[in-house]
């Protein structure tokens, strides 16, 4: 697998797209890692929720 | 809004345990109850009020009719046309008669309270697939409890996926019982969407505002880059942001449904982005209008005729009015310039493109896809007087 291929898979995995890790990847599939992981992300949309705009798909 | 709602994750998380805990007669009708709450409440609040609301009666022609379809049943047909009327009336009552009326000084029968039902243009597509696969047998009936709970769903009801009911009907009474897995994806696709939409989308909305009339007039060229292409990575970010929430929510359920996105802004032609973008619209296109039309069968001309008309509905499904007409256009011309050369100039299996020529590919599909952003960003006057000013300065 190419690095573009392999890098594509691993943002696919971390965001929840694909099931299965890239071939290769050695993380940890502790429900810890994946608390840090999910805890990351809270601490993003946290820092950044409440401007308020509407899904532009949504009844466009 | 809907899905950065606390309300939302209020009705989903105990659905969905819910769902994953009765047994499998039962499980459909979870899917039709927590539905209906779903569109009366957010109809009420979000969109067209209590009106909105009793649009919920769609459903229950739906459900009735659509026990009428079997093979070559003009039901079906019945239903089709339904579907149509429900999403012509709805969606293009005042575009349609405000340009009937062009020529005289106002339009008569404008509908003034003019609103919404949530989600018609994704439910209305899922009505329309389930009417045209029975009238050909590609479906089977399933039970009324398996076909309420495809149009009810409600994680896809607003905004799609486009679900097929092949897929999702049997499949909603026998979920996957990997509660480990699918709970660590669902929780991690939404955390991610939801990230997506607030940290870059709507971040960038800051930038995208200044895509109006007054602000183009004074812009530099430079600015007029940065602000489209800021457009560009807003609409991916926010849109796959939303099927992330849908499809990690669904996942909470057990049921797996379409992908939507697929890197589409890596691809190095417009076919390829096409089909990686917003790809359960595109799938429908191809099933429900290209196919039906011709497809890729007959002569080329009729080939390229196909591929316009097919993104002109594609453009005309994305909003009533005459720029998203023109962004349809506009993709529906690439689509058959590309076809042009890939006739003209076939890839041979033993050929391997370089680099250099993948680059190029690559560079002119973006910035053909970016610039067409212009027309579905903006009214057409708008986004022609920005055409004009990118290109004449």
């Amino acid at each position: 697998m190419n690095r573009l291929a392999w890098i594509k898979s691993l943002a696919d995995y971390l965001g929840g797209a694909e099931d299965l890790p890239p071939a290769g990847l050695s993380l940890p599939a502790s429900s810890s890692w994946w608390g840090l992981w999910w805890g990351a992300l809270t601490i993003v949309i946290v820092l950044f929720c409440g401007q308020a705009s509407k899904f532009i798909y949504i009844d466009f | 809004m809907i899905f950065t709602t606390s309300a939302y994750y209020i009705l989903l998380i105990p659905t969905a345990i819910l769902f994953r805990i009765v047994g499998p007669q039962v499980r459909p009708w979870i899917c039709v109850a927590s539905g209906a709450l779903f569109f009366i409440y957010f109809s009420v609040t979000e969109v067209g009020g209590w009106l909105g609301a009793a649009c919920i009666l769609i459903f229950l022609w739906e459900a009735v009719i659509s026990r009428l379809y079997s093979p070559r049943s003009a039901w079906c047909l019945v239903g089709v046309a339904a579907s149509l009327c429900i999403l012509g009336i709805f969606k293009y009552w005042n575009f349609t008669t405000g340009l009937l009326s062009a020529p005289f000084s106002r339009n008569s029968l404008v509908w003034r309270g003019a609103f919404l039902p949530l989600g018609v243009s994704f439910f209305t597509f899922e009505f329309i697939h389930y009417a045209v696969d029975r009238y050909y047998g590609r479906v089977e009936r399933g039970t009324l409890g398996q076909y309420l709970a495809f149009i009810f769903f409600f994680p896809t009801l607003v905004a799609g996926p486009i679900k097929r009911f092949q897929y999702f009907g049997p499949g909603v009474e026998q979920p996957s019982t990997d509660w480990p897995a699918d709970w660590n994806r669902g929780i991690t696709r939404i955390l991610v969407g939801l990230a997506k939409k607030f940290a870059v989308a709507d971040l960038l909305t800051s930038v995208t505002d200044h895509l109006n009339r007054a602000d183009i007039a004074a812009a530099s060229r430079g600015a007029l880059i940065v602000w489209i292409l800021a457009y560009a990575w807003k609409i991916y970010f926010d849109f796959s942001a939303y099927s992330d929430i849908a499809i990690g929510s669904a996942r909470l359920f057990g049921i797996r449904i379409p992908e939507n996105f697929d890197w589409p802004y890596a691809r190095t032609n417009i076919t390829e982005f096409w089909r990686r973008w917003h790809r359960s619209l595109w799938r429908w296109l191809v099933d429900y209008v290209f196919v039906p039309l011709g497809g890729s069968r007959g002569s080329r001309l009729s080939v390229y005729v196909n591929l316009l008309s097919v993104m002109l509905i594609s453009g005309l499904w994305h909003g009533a009015g005459l720029n998203f007409i023109a962004w349809g256009a506009w993709h529906g011309s690439l689509l058959v310039i590309h076809r042009l050369w890939t006739d003209w100039r076939p890839l041979h299996e033993d050929r391997t493109p370089t680099f250099v020529g993948l680059a190029a590919s690559w560079g002119v599909t973006f910035a053909a896809v970016t610039l067409g952003w212009a027309l579905f960003a903006m009214d057409l006057p708008t986004a022609l007087f920005y055409y004009r000013r990118l290109i004449l300065g």
